[in-house]
């Protein structure tokens, strides 16, 4: 079974993650038609990384969520941005004014999470990293390793690093850096 | 009602079939046409076909002397699959996985068939049966885009020849099944009834039910219902 030749497959897993994308794109970005974007590029990559995938073997969060990172990182986007001049599927052109208003409620609903994001920004990036997918996008910290390709234990240190440097910054937000481990 | 995230979804899906379609046309031979159009013969027939209530057009025709089977996808959507040998149901069922067209693949000795019903069927009731002309390279069938619908399998049953792998098969029995599909049971063929089926028979040329497909040889078709 392939995500990349099989719509049967690829329709069931999109269905499982579409929501869980969709939020990982507008806890990142406050521009509605990016995030569509965005969604819809992850799942292109999903498709182009379809060979990396192993049903069954490790977490399908995990991979995801790699692949999401790479996807929604500032470099990425950037090099997207020309890509999609040319692209096939251009998230932004899928939506209509019912659309954008819910992924307008989406991003105000994530405001939360953008500010607790940028609250990390001042964290070394491996431990920010972890933290982000952890508290932010709640994954677990084996699924967390496993999208950041690190091994649990590394992610586990990082993530109390990350936590302790935290501590120390009066944020309104470090409430919901409670993920669960 | 469609909202972004089934829009998403239908253009990502039609992302696959391009891609796919595309690897078919740089990895894969196309099939050979119009050569090789003589039929030597019939094979038996298959008993309760109601052609015209499925969805699938197929054509039917003899094949030039190439291993196993090929699928082909043309970048029309077109998936051609043919047949030479009956040795590997599930390679072949892969392999039209790939293709984009979900299959399940059997083949079983002279005379026997899986017992019916198969499942649920798609695009409307009764059962897609298509005699296969007997010929020393085997049977080709062609799925059109669409033909078997999302959430929907190709079930191909093959009564093999007592007279080898390679050989013209007994029978096949061709149908589209939605949802799950129940696995093979191996049961008697049912003695042909010709006035049942939805297919015919002729003498000498193989198969000739509806050609309408342009110069591909015998073909046996019926629009979605």
């Amino acid at each position: 079974m392939r995500l990349n030749e099989d719509p049967v497959a690829f329709e069931a897993f999109y269905r499982r993650h579409v929501d869980a994308v969709m939020r990982f794109t507008v806890r990142r970005v406050s521009d509605p038609h990016l995030a569509a974007d965005l969604t819809a590029d992850v799942f292109l990559a999903v498709l182009d990384s379809a060979d990396t995938y192993r049903p069954g073997r490790g977490s399908e969060v995990a991979w995801l969520y790699g692949i999401a990172r790479n996807v929604v990182s500032a470099q990425h986007r950037r090099a997207a941005r020309e890509a999609r001049a040319t692209g096939r599927v251009a998230g932004r052109r899928l939506m209509d004014d019912d659309d954008l208003a819910r992924m307008e409620e989406r991003i105000d609903a994530e405001r939360q999470m953008r500010g607790a994001l940028e609250a990390m920004e001042g964290l070394p990036e491996g431990e920010r990293a972890v933290l982000e997918l952890v508290a932010i996008d709640q994954l677990t910290v084996s699924e967390a390793a496993g999208a950041l390709g690190i091994r649990q234990v590394t992610a586990r240190v990082r993530l109390h690093r990350a936590r302790r440097a935290l501590e120390n910054v009066a944020s309104p937000s470090a409430v919901y850096l409670e993920g669960q481990a | 009602m469609s909202n972004f995230e089934d829009r998403l979804l239908r253009a990502l899906k039609e992302e696959i079939t391009t891609r796919t379609a595309e690897d078919g046309m740089t990895a894969v031979t196309p099939v050979r046409r119009g050569s090789r159009r003589r039929l030597v013969g019939l094979s038996a027939a298959v008993a309760g076909v109601a052609a015209a209530a499925t969805a699938v057009a197929v054509v039917v025709t003899g094949l030039t002397g190439d291993p196993a089977y090929a699928v082909t996808r043309g970048a029309d959507g077109v998936v051609t699959v043919r047949i030479h040998s009956f040795t590997d149901p599930d390679g072949l069922a892969a392999e039209l996985g790939r293709a984009g067209v979900r299959a399940v693949v059997d083949y079983l000795p002279e005379g026997q068939t899986c017992a019916q019903p198969r499942g649920e069927h798609g695009g409307g009731q009764g059962r897609f049966g298509a005699r296969i002309g007997r010929d020393a390279d085997g049977i080709t069938f062609a799925i059109e885009r669409g033909q078997v619908p999302e959430g929907s399998t190709l079930v191909l049953a093959v009564s093999k020849s007592a007279d080898g792998d390679s050989a013209p098969p007994f029978a096949t029995t061709l149908e589209i099944v939605r949802g799950q599909v129940a696995p093979c049971e191996p049961t008697s063929m049912p003695v042909p009834a010709p006035s049942q089926g939805g297919t015919s028979e002729g003498q000498d040329d193989g198969p000739r039910l509806d050609s309408g497909t342009g110069g591909e040889g015998p073909s046996l078709s019926s629009r979605p219902g």
